[in-house]
C-alpha cells in the first residue's frame, strides 16, 4: 500500500498526461471498431452495422477464391519489398549528403528544393510521367533516339515499369524522408566530428562512425514501423503510373479493394480485406520489433 | 537560447488557440443555426394542402465539379436564387442544396445512405448502385406521389423513359432524359485527301486504304511523327471501328452475348476477334498512335491533333468543336489545316452501325427514410414545365439570351456564363435539352460551340446517329454485372490493348488467352446469368 | 563546423549528383509555374515545358478574385494550425510518459495505441461517430478524429528515448516534477523533432482531403484541396459533359487549374524553410550541460 501511494506520488502526472490521449484514441478508434464486424456480415446500407445479417466467413471465402486477389497480394509484396531495399535507404543518403554539403545557404536551399515533389498531387503527377515516359513519345526516348538507342518501354513492359515505378517513387519521397534524418543529425555532437578531425579520420570514416551511428535510432524505428507496412500500400502511385499493359504488376492490394470493394460499395469485400492486411501487418510489427530489440536492443513498444 | 525560442513559440501557440476556438465556435454555431429549419416539417407527405401552409425545406443533390465562378458556390448562384424566388415562392418549400463532389458520387453518396443522412432527392449515373439500393430496400416507390404531384414531369419525360426506372416492378427511380443518344463520330482532314486527290473514305476497308495513303505519302510532311489514325484507350477510339465488323446475329444472341460492364462490352459478338485483329493490324503497320495504350485522359491524341499530326480519328460526337477546343487550337497552329465529319465505318450490311445512348440519363431517386418523397417531386415537376425549365437552361430573355428562329442565342458574356455554368447539372431530370425536334436540338446543341464551325458540327452530331444502336437491356440489372462490371471492363481493355499491340504471329494466342481469362473472371458468370433471363423473359 | 579542410573530390560528386537531383525536382514545378502562366492554344497542343507561351496572368488574377478561393486558402490556414498545434500537444503528452520504463501499464497503452495503428472501423462507423457527436460540418470534424498519428508518436517516443538519460536523472535527484522535467528539459533539446512532426502534422492536413469530402457539405468549409481535387480530377471535361449529355460545357481552362495549384501549394511551401532554423541551428548536447 505504502510502495503504491509512493509511486503514484511520483507518476501521477504521468497518468494525468496520458490520460487525454488515451481518451481520444478510446474515442475515435475503438468506439468505430465495432466497424469491423462488417467483413462477417452482408451488409445492407439501410439496416446498419448492427443489424445486417451475419454471413460468418462468406466473404473471406469469396476473397480467398478470386486469382486477382493473390495476384495484388504478391504485387503488394513485391512492390513493398522493392521500395525497402531501394526506397528506403535513398533519404538516408540523401541526408548524410546534404550533411557533408558545407555551404550552408547552398545546403538550406537544397533541402527546400528537395521536397517539392512530396507537394505535387498524384494526378498532376501522372500526366508528367506520360509525357517524359511513354514508349514512342516520351522524353527520354526522344532523347535516346537522338543518341541512337532504341527505345526502351519504361511504361508498358512490366519489368522496365518496377524501375520507372521505384525512381519516381524515389524521385517524390527521398527529398521528403530527409527531413526525419536531419533532425536526427541535428542530435548528433559536434564534438565528435571536430575529435575525429584531430585523429586525422576521413569524411567516409566519419560517416561511417559517427554520422551513421547518429542516425541509427531513427533508421531503427522507421525500418520497424516499415515492416509493419508490407502489405500496406498506397492507391495513387501504383495507380496513376501504372497501366493495362503492366496489371500484372500494378495490381495492388489498394486498387483490388477500390474496384471490388469501394466503387461498387461493397463493403464486406473492402472490410474483410483490410482485416487481412491489418492482421499481417501487426503480426510483422511485433516481430520486426522482437527481432530488434534482440538484436539491437531498441524497439518501439 | 533555446529557451527563449520555445516559450516564444508556446506563446504564438497559444494565442493561436485562442483565435481558432473563438472562429470555430463561431462557425460552428454558425452552420448548427440550420438546423431546426428542417425539423418542423415532418408533416408535409400528408396532404399537399399542409404543405403549403407549412415552410418544409427539402435537400436536394446537386454536383459539384469544381467549377463555379468566382465567388459562386454550388449552393449559392444565381440559379439557386431563381429556385427560391420562383419555386420556393409559389410552393412554400425550401429547397437546401447538398453538393456532392462529381468525381466521388458513389462514394459519398453510399456514406450518406448508410448513416441515414441522404438528402430527399439524390441521383446517379450509376444503375447498379440504384438497384443495389432498391434490393436492400432503401429506396421508396414513387408511383403514386408522381400521379399525384407530377403531371408535368410525366408529360416531359414520357412513357418510355420512365419505365426505365422500374426496378423489382416498382418506380424506384426517375430516369433522366437524354435528349442526343448519338455516341461518336469520326473526323477526318480534308486537306491531307485534297492533297492526295482522295475522296472521303466510305467504307471500313476505303479507311484502310486511306490510312496506308495518309502514311507512305504523308501529306502532311510529318516524317516519323505522322499518326494516319489517332486513337486511344477510350470506347471513343475503338467502339466504332469494333461495331462495323459485328455480325447483326439473332435477337437471342444480342440480349446473351453482349454485357453490360461500365460500358457495352462485346467481346463474345460473333465479328468482334476480327475487329481487333484489323485494329493489330494498323498497329503493326504503324497506322495508329503508338503510345495509345497509356493515353487515358484523352490528352495525347489531344496534342497530336492539335499539331496537325493526326489524319483521323474518332471521338464522343462533338468533342472538338468546343471553344478553344480541338479544333480551334489547331486552326491557330496549322491554317491551312481543315478537319471534316464523316461516318465511314460500315458493317456487313452497308449500315454505319455504332453505339448508341439510351434515352436514360442520370437515375433520380427518394431514399426510404425521407419524409419528403412528395415535396420531392413537386420540384421534380416544377422544373418539368416549360418555363422553369426554360429559365435554369437559358438565364433570362434579353438578359442572358435573344431568341432567334425559335433557338435562344445565348450572349457572349461572363454574366451569361457564371449564371448558366452548372445549368445541366441543375436541370437534373434533363440531360440535354429538347426543343421539339431533331433539326432544333441539333442547332441548339450547336450553339454551344465554336462560332465558325456551328453549321459543321451539326453534321458530326447527326453522324453520331446514323444508325446507332441502343444498347438491350432485361427489367432488372444482372446481379453478376453488377459485382464483376469494374473488373471485367478492366480485363475486356487488356485483351485489346495485348492483342492490338501483340505480333502478327501472336494475334490468335494473345487474344484466345485474353479471352479465357476474361470468361474465369467473372464472364462465364454474366453469360449465364444473362442466358437466364433471356429464357426467363420469353416465358 | 570544421571548414578548414579543402574542398576535396568528394565534395564535388556529392554536388554534383546533388545538382542534377535538385533540377529533377524543380523542373516539373516549373512545368506547372509555366502552365500556369501560358495560354489556352500551347497548353493544349502540349508545347509548353518549362518557360511559359504566350505569357499571361489571367489566370492568376482569376483566382485572387474568387472570394470562395480566398476564404478557402484562410479557412485551411485556420485549420491547420489548430490541428497542428492540438496534435503537437497531444503527441507531446502521450510520448513523455511512454519513455518511462518505469511506468506501471506503459506496455499496455503502447499496445493500445500499436492496435490503432492496423485495425480501425473504417469509413462508415467513423462518419456515424462524427455525426453522433454533432461534428459535421464544423472544424473540428477535421480536427478531432486524426489528433495522434501513432506514427509520429513513436517517432516522438524514440526520439525521446535518445537523448542522454543523465540530464534527467539529475534533475529528478533536484525534485522536479515530470511536467517540469518535460517542458524545462526535454522539450528544448527536441526542437527539431518538434518541428519536424509540426511540419508532418501540417502538411498532412493540409494536404488531406478525403475526411473533407465526407464530414463537409457546407462549401464555406472547404478546404483549400478539395476545391483543388475537383478542378484537377477534370470533373467537368468536355469528354465527361457529352457522354452526360449535357450541354452546357463550362470547361475549366489548365492555367486555371495550375495557377490554383501553385496558389494552394505555396503557402504550405515556406512553413519548412521557417522551420529550418530549428534544424540547423541544432542544440549541440554537449553545451546544455553545463
Amino acid at each position: 500500500m505504502g510502495a503504491l501511494q509512493r509511486y503514484m506520488m511520483r507518476y501521477w502526472q504521468l497518468y494525468a498526461m496520458l490520460a487525454c490521449p488515451i481518451a481520444f484514441f478510446i474515442v475515435f478508434k475503438y468506439i468505430p471498431m465495432y466497424g469491423v464486424t462488417i467483413a462477417f456480415k452482408d451488409f445492407n446500407f439501410f439496416q446498419g452495422i448492427m443489424k445486417s445479417k451475419w454471413v460468418g466467413l462468406e466473404t473471406f471465402r469469396e476473397i480467398f477464391r478470386m486469382k486477382d486477389f493473390y495476384t495484388s497480394v504478391r504485387n503488394t509484396f513485391m512492390l513493398n519489398f522493392l521500395d525497402l531495399i531501394f526506397s528506403f535507404p535513398a533519404p538516408i543518403i540523401l541526408a548524410i549528403m546534404l550533411n557533408e554539403v558545407r555551404v550552408v545557404w547552398f545546403k538550406k536551399i537544397s533541402q527546400t528544393i528537395l521536397y517539392l515533389p512530396h507537394f505535387i498531387s498524384w494526378i498532376i503527377i501522372g500526366g508528367i510521367v506520360y509525357q517524359v515516359f511513354a514508349t514512342h513519345s516520351g522524353l527520354v526516348n526522344e532523347v535516346l533516339r537522338i543518341v541512337g538507342i532504341h527505345a526502351i518501354p519504361f511504361l508498358s513492359d512490366k519489368h522496365y515499369w518496377l524501375f520507372t515505378y521505384l525512381v519516381i517513387g524515389i524521385w517524390q519521397s527521398a527529398g521528403w524522408g530527409t527531413i526525419i534524418y536531419l533532425a536526427a543529425l541535428t542530435g548528433i555532437n559536434k564534438e565528435l566530428y571536430e575529435a575525429a578531425e584531430v585523429d586525422g579520420a576521413s569524411r567516409l570514416k566519419k560517416i561511417r562512425y559517427i554520422t551513421l551511428p547518429g542516425m541509427k535510432p531513427t533508421i531503427i524505428t522507421l525500418l520497424i514501423l516499415k515492416m509493419g507496412e508490407m502489405v500496406h500500400i498506397g492507391f495513387d502511385r501504383p495507380f496513376v503510373i501504372g497501366n493495362i499493359m503492366v496489371r500484372e504488376y500494378s495490381e495492388v492490394i489498394s486498387t483490388f479493394v477500390y474496384r471490388m470493394g469501394l466503387q461498387s460499395g461493397n463493403y464486406s469485400i473492402a472490410t474483410a480485406v483490410g482485416l487481412f492486411q491489418a492482421v499481417i501487418g501487426l503480426f510483422f510489427v511485433i516481430a520486426a520489433n522482437y527481432i530488434s530489440k534482440k538484436t539491437t536492443d531498441q524497439g518501439i513498444i | 537560447m533555446k529557451k527563449k525560442a520555445l516559450k516564444k513559440l508556446s506563446v504564438s501557440v497559444i494565442s493561436v488557440i485562442a483565435a481558432v476556438s473563438l472562429i470555430a465556435g463561431c462557425s460552428s454555431s454558425g452552420s448548427s443555426s440550420k438546423q431546426p429549419v428542417q425539423s418542423d416539417a415532418g408533416a408535409g407527405t400528408t396532404t399537399p394542402a399542409t404543405a403549403k401552409k407549412d415552410p418544409v425545406t427539402i435537400k436536394v443533390e446537386v454536383f459539384d465539379r469544381g467549377n463555379s465562378p468566382a465567388g459562386m458556390t454550388v449552393t449559392n448562384n444565381e440559379q439557386t436564387k431563381f429556385v427560391k424566388e420562383n419555386f420556393t415562392a409559389q410552393t412554400n418549400i425550401n429547397v437546401e442544396y447538398i453538393p456532392v463532389p462529381r468525381s466521388q458520387e458513389v462514394e459519398k453518396l453510399n456514406i450518406l445512405m448508410a448513416s441515414g443522412d441522404a438528402p430527399d432527392i439524390v441521383f446517379t449515373y450509376d444503375m447498379n448502385t440504384v438497384y443495389k439500393y432498391v434490393q436492400q430496400g432503401g429506396l421508396t416507390e414513387l408511383s403514386e406521389v408522381i400521379d399525384k404531384y407530377g403531371p408535368d414531369l410525366k408529360a416531359f419525360l414520357g412513357k418510355e423513359t420512365l419505365d426505365t426506372g422500374i426496378f423489382d416492378k416498382g418506380q424506384y427511380a426517375i430516369p433522366a432524359k437524354r435528349v442526343y443518344l448519338g455516341k461518336y463520330s469520326s473526323m477526318i482532314r480534308q486537306d491531307w485527301l485534297d492533297k492526295l486527290s482522295l475522296p472521303l473514305p466510305k467504307t471500313t476497308d476505303e479507311v484502310y486504304n486511306v490510312l496506308k495513303a495518309f502514311k507512305e505519302k504523308d501529306p502532311g510532311g510529318l516524317g516519323a511523327k505522322n499518326i494516319p489514325l489517332g486513337f486511344t484507350l477510350t470506347p471513343a477510339s475503338y467502339e466504332p471501328i469494333i461495331w462495323s465488323f459485328l455480325k447483326q446475329g439473332t435477337e437471342e444472341e444480342q440480349y446473351t452475348l453482349t454485357q453490360q460492364v461500365s460500358h457495352e462490352n462485346m467481346l463474345l459478338m460473333p465479328g468482334h476477334k476480327e475487329a481487333v485483329q484489323f485494329l493489330n493490324k494498323l498497329y503493326n503497320e504503324g497506322l495508329m498512335s503508338p503510345d495509345f495504350s497509356l493515353d487515358k485522359d484523352r490528352k495525347k491524341l489531344s496534342q497530336d491533333i492539335t499539331n496537325g499530326k493526326v489524319g483521323m480519328y474518332s471521338e464522343d460526337a462533338g468533342n472538338s468543336y468546343f471553344n478553344d477546343g480541338d479544333i480551334d487550337v489547331l486552326a491557330k497552329n496549322i491554317a491551312s489545316a481543315k478537319l471534316t465529319p464523316i461516318d465511314p465505318y460500315t458493317n456487313e450490311e452497308g449500315k454505319h452501325a455504332k453505339p448508341a445512348y439510351a434515352s436514360t440519363g442520370i437515375y433520380i431517386i427518394v431514399p426510404k427514410n425521407s419524409k419528403h418523397a412528395a415535396e420531392a417531386v413537386q420540384y421534380l415537376n416544377w422544373m418539368a414545365q416549360k418555363d422553369p425549365m426554360f429559365t435554369l437552361r437559358f438565364g433570362v430573355e434579353g438578359q442572358n439570351y435573344t431568341m432567334v428562329d425559335g433557338l435562344p442565342q445565348l450572349k457572349d458574356d461572363e454574366a451569361t456564363k457564371n449564371r448558366l455554368y452548372n445549368a445541366g447539372d441543375m436541370i437534373m431530370i434533363s440531360n440535354g435539352t429538347d426543343f421539339g425536334s431533331l433539326d432544333k436540338n441539333l442547332a441548339g446543341m450547336a450553339l454551344t460551340y465554336s462560332k465558325p464551325y456551328r453549321d459543321e458540327s451539326k453534321v458530326a452530331l447527326m453522324n453520331g446517329m446514323q444508325d446507332g444502336i441502343k444498347p438491350v437491356r432485361f427489367d432488372h440489372p444482372l446481379a453478376s454485372e453488377a459485382k464483376y462490371g469494374k473488373s471485367l471492363s478492366d480485363k475486356y481493355e487488356e485483351i485489346l490493348v495485348k492483342a492490338i499491340m501483340a505480333k502478327t504471329g501472336d494475334f490468335n494466342k494473345v487474344y484466345d488467352d485474353g479471352v479465357k481469362d476474361y470468361m474465369a473472371s467473372g464472364g462465364q458468370e454474366v453469360l449465364k446469368e444473362r442466358q437466364e433471363a433471356y429464357q426467363a423473359m420469353k416465358n | 563546423m570544421g571548414t578548414r579542410t579543402k574542398y576535396g573530390l568528394l565534395d564535388v560528386i556529392n554536388l554534383a549528383i546533388l545538382f542534377v537531383f535538385l533540377l529533377l525536382c524543380l523542373i516539373p514545378f516549373f512545368h506547372i509555374i509555366a502552365i500556369s502562366l501560358s495560354s489556352n492554344a500551347p497548353i493544349m497542343s502540349g508545347k509548353v515545358t518549362i518557360f511559359p507561351m504566350e505569357l499571361n496572368f489571367d489566370a492568376y488574377t482569376t483566382v485572387i478574385h474568387d472570394s470562395t478561393m480566398v476564404r478557402s486558402l484562410g479557412f485551411t490556414v485556420l485549420l491547420t494550425l489548430l490541428y497542428t498545434v492540438l496534435c503537437m500537444i497531444m503527441t507531446i503528452i502521450a510520448a513523455y510518459p511512454l519513455t518511462k520504463t518505469r511506468l506501471k501499464g506503459r506496455k499496455f497503452f503502447m499496445y493500445l495505441i500499436v492496435f490503432t495503428m492496423f485495425f480501425g472501423g473504417g469509413i462508415i462507423p467513423d462518419y456515424i461517430l462524427v455525426k453522433e457527436l454533432h461534428l459535421l460540418d464544423s472544424i473540428w470534424s477535421l480536427v478531432l478524429p486524426s489528433l495522434v498519428n501513432p506514427f509520429y508518436l513513436i517517432i516522438m517516443i524514440s526520439f525521446f528515448n535518445s537523448l542522454p538519460a543523465g540530464l534527467e536523472e539529475s534533475a529528478e535527484i533536484d525534485g522536479s516534477t515530470f511536467v517540469g522535467i518535460l517542458w524545462r528539459i526535454i522539450l528544448p533539446l527536441s526542437m527539431p523533432i518538434l518541428a519536424t512532426l509540426s511540419l508532418f502534422y501540417a502538411v498532412n492536413r493540409w494536404n488531406g482531403f478525403s475526411d473533407t469530402l465526407y464530414y463537409i457539405t457546407n462549401p464555406d468549409l472547404y478546404p483549400l484541396q478539395l476545391k483543388l481535387y475537383q478542378l484537377i480530377i477534370n470533373s467537368s471535361s468536355p469528354e465527361l459533359q457529352l457522354q452526360e449529355g449535357a450541354n452546357v460545357a463550362q470547361v475549366m481552362p489548365e492555367s486555371l487549374k495550375a495557377a490554383s495549384i501553385m496558389f494552394a501549394t505555396i503557402p504550405i511551401l515556406v512553413v519548412y524553410p521557417w522551420l529550418q532554423r530549428y534544424f540547423v541551428s541544432g542544440i549541440m548536447l554537449g553545451s546544455v550541460k553545463g
